[in-house]
């Protein structure tokens, strides 16, 4: 009780709103909508590891940059700064996910916005991790990483999905954490903090997950002081001793426990494949299951019912096969999202940044602007020559429909390996390889549909 | 030995003694004479020094503190300079034995077998080091270099805390060792104590609390060092961690360090008390991974 007073008080002075926006920035327009109208804009500021500088002071030069620059198309991510204090300490300011608020691509009058300025240092030190038996060093249950975490820096922006599946997760924790600020009462509206998302194999589940964790790390540091994320090893959890690996289910939620004591940590547990934990007990029945595996079952379902009393923890977990899960546990979760493969739309966005890295790299050179799917929309799809390469990729993006999102992030690298191998290309020979190399994914894929 | 310490060694032994009675009047009497308090899963040693410190010898505390308890929780196989004198000897043979053979390689074909014996075995046993030593080097040069990087710390900024933290992470780690050093006043080389002095009567508080026998011995666990100093000193090789909060899990001992001395040369704390808040945590980007042997 006493601890969300002194988190809502934090916030107040924290989250930037519309008042201390205008304090700072008298120049901005004045005549402000009421809350509920102005569009909420999350800015991510990026800290130097090793800057020291306080948070308001980059704040307050954050704002002034922005300030300089109140007018955005969509997302934008400045790297160069002409003030010596933002060069000295900040790597980057990002206005981020405004497609998840807004369906189309138009101009953002900050001043009229609410602005979250987030700031965030990267820890760069890997997983460490959690051993459950004192004497078996080499058994791993658990990786445990510290948010923001370097590894997942940038993970969210690489994924790409269709419907607003991002904006649907990130909706479900705000809600989840205002429910546990009013004290509404389990009993009579009960949420669990558990996520499930499933899908075939290769779309970015686990992906989605850590990157959400890393997400909502930046987005709530103003209440939360760190972010850590657990990935538990299921298969760690069995023990060769009979009726032991109920126990060690245990002990594995002991330990979360403890981490989630601390109220000024946000504890993201994520459970990969998460079938084999949750095996459906009714399978058991006939026999072919081992009763051990229902007392893991049993055990993960009522460590979760005892976890979910605890505002600060969310349980992200994914599964390839759903109809494997026990029926109990699929109940408990909140929300069950489904995740597919890629639309052509997506397949085009995806390939654009891949193009786009390379680019970057310059292994495409030299450097050529391709549109958006958007911007060929407008144009009506007509071919010229600012847009010819792009209806090619488009063409290559409607042909790879039915890959997997693991698959398509690979397929310029394996273009470059099979079909190009020097050290620059233009982009019409890469166009062309990539082209190839679907038709290659394809044909391996029916080979080995016939074999089987 | 002066009287106040003969005070505090009855006092050790009688808390010894009384820890397994339940008369917590004399527990408490006999821990506030002793500078030791012990209770469950956490413990706490106070060395008082009867006169000024220099920054130097803070920093020598530390790194000596630190050799201490990676030998004493078992992640070195022996004391850290043991190590360095093994190291350096072992250096030096295979120095002498390239010289001889280079020098007197003739000699040996011609002389005898045995020799020759002598050095497969040496090479043997050197091939089932190798990984040890290897593994030695590692683990002494990175040491080495965090002790350089403690010494450039402590000439840019004064150090009120210093955190050792063993397993886990640095939210939430196994064992914690925290050195308190904001009780200590600073002076000049000539007003203070000489170092060996005061590290004697560290380790004599820390042998008598006897703080290590309870421990059961562990696995190897990672090393993190975390040491607060000023916001604005330049140190480069630390990585800020500007919201980080001292962890209240898992075990811990807390060493406070401070100086009775009576002139009005201010404390550590005293000196840092209006910018409290520009004293932030450092953590060194180093994780020590200790060996067995």
């Amino acid at each position: 009780m006493l601890g969300n007073e002194k988190a809502s008080g934090s916030k107040e002075c924290r989250d930037f709103s519309v008042l201390t926006m205008e304090e700072a920035a008298g120049d901005l327009k004045q005549a402000l909508p009421n809350e509920c109208d102005s569009l909420q804009i999350h800015v991510e500021v990026h800290q130097r590891t090793s800057s020291t500088a306080k948070t308001e002071e980059v704040q307050s030069h954050v704002l002034k940059l922005l300030n300089r620059h109140s007018m955005v198309f969509g997302d934008y991510t400045w790297t160069d700064f002409d003030d010596s204090f933002l060069i000295k300490n900040v790597e980057s300011v990002a206005i981020v996910d405004t497609e998840l608020k807004l369906k189309d691509r138009q101009p953002i009058d900050l001043s009229t916005c609410r602005l979250s300025i987030h700031i965030f240092h990267l820890n760069e030190e890997g997983p460490s991790t959690e051993n459950l038996e004192e004497e078996n060093e080499n058994l791993v249950a658990a990786n445990h990483w510290l948010l923001p975490s370097v590894e997942f820096h940038g993970l969210w922006e690489s994924l790409v999905y269709d419907s607003e599946v991002k904006s649907h997760l990130l909706d479900y924790v705000t809600t989840t954490l205002l429910f546990s600020d009013k004290n509404v009462d389990s009993n009579l509206i009960a949420w669990n903090r558990v996520v499930l998302l499933h899908g075939p194999p290769g779309t970015g589940k686990t992906s989605l997950c850590k990157a959400l964790a890393q997400k909502l790390a930046i987005r709530l540091s103003y209440r939360y002081r760190c972010g850590q994320l657990i990935e538990i090893n299921s298969h760690s959890l069995f023990s060769k001793w009979f009726s032991e690996s109920g126990k060690l289910v245990t002990k594995m939620f002991q330990k979360i426990q403890e981490m989630i004591d601390d109220k000024d940590a946000l504890v993201f547990v994520l459970i990969d494949e998460v079938e084999s934990l949750t095996a459906a007990r009714s399978a058991s029945r006939a026999g072919t299951e081992p009763s051990d595996a229902i007392r893991v079952v049993n055990a993960v379902l009522t460590q979760m019912d005892q976890i979910k009393r605890y505002p600060n923890v969310v349980i992200l977990t994914t599964s390839n096969i759903t109809e494997k899960i026990d029926m109990a546990f699929v109940d408990r979760a909140d929300i069950k999202q489904y995740i597919g493969p890629p639309s052509s739309a997506a397949i085009f966005k995806i390939y654009l940044s891949c193009i786009e890295e390379l680019m970057k790299c310059q292994i495409i050179y030299p450097r050529q602007q391709l549109l958006t799917l958007r911007e060929l929309e407008m144009i009506g799809y007509v071919e010229n020559n600012i847009s010819s390469l792009s209806l090619i990729l488009n063409e290559i993006a409607r042909k790879s429909e039915g890959l997997s999102g693991r698959v398509l992030r690979k397929l310029p690298f394996l273009a470059h390996a099979l079909y190009l191998q020097s050290p620059t290309v233009t982009i019409e020979m890469f166009l062309q390889a990539l082209s190839l190399v679907v038709d290659k994914q394809f044909e391996e894929r029916n080979k080995l549909s016939d074999y089987v | 030995m002066d009287t106040t310490s003969r005070q505090k060694d009855v006092c050790v032994q009688t808390l010894q003694l009384a820890g397994s009675s339940d008369n917590p009047a004399v527990v408490l009497a006999c821990e506030r004479l002793s500078g030791v308090q012990q209770s469950e899963g956490c413990c706490s040693v106070s060395v008082d020094f009867s006169g000024l410190v220099t920054q130097e010898s803070c920093c020598r505390f530390i790194c000596e503190l630190l050799k201490h308890v990676l030998y004493q929780r078992q992640q070195l196989p022996l004391p850290y300079d043991q190590l360095i004198y093994f190291l350096s000897r072992d250096h030096t043979s295979n120095r002498a034995m390239y010289y001889w053979k280079n020098n007197f390689g003739l000699c040996t074909e011609s002389t005898d077998s045995l020799s020759l014996d002598n050095e497969l075995i040496l090479k043997k046993r050197r091939c089932t080091n190798l990984a040890d030593s290897m593994k030695c080097h590692r683990v002494l040069a990175e040491l080495e270099k965090l002790f350089g990087h403690l010494e450039t710390l402590f000439s840019l900024t004064l150090v009120p805390r210093v955190l050792l933290l063993l397993g886990g992470s640095t939210v939430c780690p196994r064992e914690l060792y925290e050195v308190n050093m904001e009780g200590i006043k600073l002076g000049n080389g000539e007003q203070s104590l000489k170092t060996s002095f005061c590290m004697q009567k560290i380790f004599r508080s820390l042998f008598s609390a006897d703080v290590f026998s309870d421990l059961q011995s562990p696995a190897i666990m990672g090393a993190m060092l975390l040491v607060q100093g000023h916001r604005d000193c330049g140190i480069d090789w630390f990585r800020p961690k500007l919201a980080y909060k001292v962890p209240s899990r898992g075990w811990r001992l807390t060493i406070n360090l401070s100086c009775c001395d009576m002139t009005l040369a201010p404390a550590i704390h005293d000196a840092a008390t209006s910018t409290m808040q520009d004293y932030i945590w450092f953590q060194a980007p180093v994780t020590l991974k200790g060996f067995h042997e």
